[in-house]
């Protein structure tokens, strides 16, 4: 195997399992947000802001392997 | 990490000028502008103009009034609402017409240099302000609950800037390299997809970078 072709492999597995944790983290997020608010549904506002900024934090982890992922096809 | 930028002109030899400082110059004249034309006509009851900002400026107090307190907002208010605005500017840039397409005028969140910066001026920020805050607590903090925690809460203090300037740089490039991937795929069209969902993220990002400064900036001043 070349060495572009490890680098381009690696660029793949990086970006494919970097998605795994935090996609598991947001639905768990987002389950318990839609369970607050069908219980009180008064606080559906606060509870809104608090999930859309919990879900950034956690896409967040996913940009880093992105991140790696183009640092290693600009490599190639 | 991501592609050098192309330096214009040099300024006394020395200074780089390249597309993003043009940008941000564009930013400082567009944002001053529209502060003059509000502070000359400025009334006790407010017209249409003075309206809109008045409210902005206000949501801005709530968010941080949420987490700091109103006191503490107050007293940083000109640091932490600066650095959103310069962040929603910037990011918002990225998809006026024409941005990104030559060397001149660049996206100034779509490149590193930018975001790290912001995360150094973070950095000294929150330093700063817990020293001047209350020293001995400062200092007592590093080794409060245990004394060989120190390494890992320095590193700690490393860490939470970089965090903060790699998610900007991550997402704002992110969206400029998808949409550029899928004009190649598909070029009528297909950006547009890609455009929307950047209204959302870029104001979503700007929102969590100032949250997370000021949740720091929190715990630092006790």
């Amino acid at each position: 195997m070349t060495n572009s072709s490890i680098i381009a492999i690696a660029a793949a597995i990086a970006i494919a399992i970097s998605t795994l944790g935090p996609s598991i983290g947001q639905g768990i997020t987002a389950k318990a947000a839609m369970e607050s608010i069908a219980r009180q549904p008064d606080a559906a506002k606060d509870i809104r802001s608090t999930l859309i900024i919990s879900l950034a934090l956690m896409e967040a982890l996913t940009i880093y392997g992105l991140l790696i992922a183009f640092m290693l096809i600009s490599k190639i | 990490m991501g592609e050098k930028s192309e330096v214009i002109i040099s300024l006394f030899g020395i200074l780089d000028v390249t597309g993003e400082v043009i940008t941000m110059w564009i930013m400082l004249l567009v944002i001053a502008l529209l502060s003059l034309i509000v502070k000359k006509n400025l009334k006790e009851r407010p017209g249409k103009f003075q309206n809109i900002i008045e409210t902005g400026i206000e949501y801005l107090d709530n968010f941080f009034s949420d987490i700091l307190g109103k006191k503490k907002s107050r007293k940083y208010f000109t640091f932490l609402a600066s650095l959103f605005i310069f962040i929603i500017f910037s990011n918002y840039s990225g998809l006026i017409p024409g941005v990104g397409l030559t060397d001149y005028v660049k996206a100034p969140t779509a490149s590193l240099s930018v975001t790290a910066a912001l995360g150094v001026v973070t950095f000294l920020f929150l330093q700063i302000s817990g020293i001047r805050h209350n020293a001995k607590h400062y200092f007592k903090h590093f080794v409060k609950p245990m004394f060989f925690m120190l390494p890992l809460l320095l590193l700690d203090e490393i860490i939470k800037p970089a965090s903060l300037a790699l998610r900007l740089y991550g997402n704002i490039f992110g969206e400029e390299t998808v949409t550029e991937e899928l004009y190649h795929i598909f070029p009528i069209g297909a950006p547009v997809v890609m455009m929307v969902l950047s209204l959302l993220f870029c104001a979503l990002q700007a929102m969590v970078f100032t949250m997370l400064v000021s949740i720091y900036l929190d715990e630092v001043t006790e």
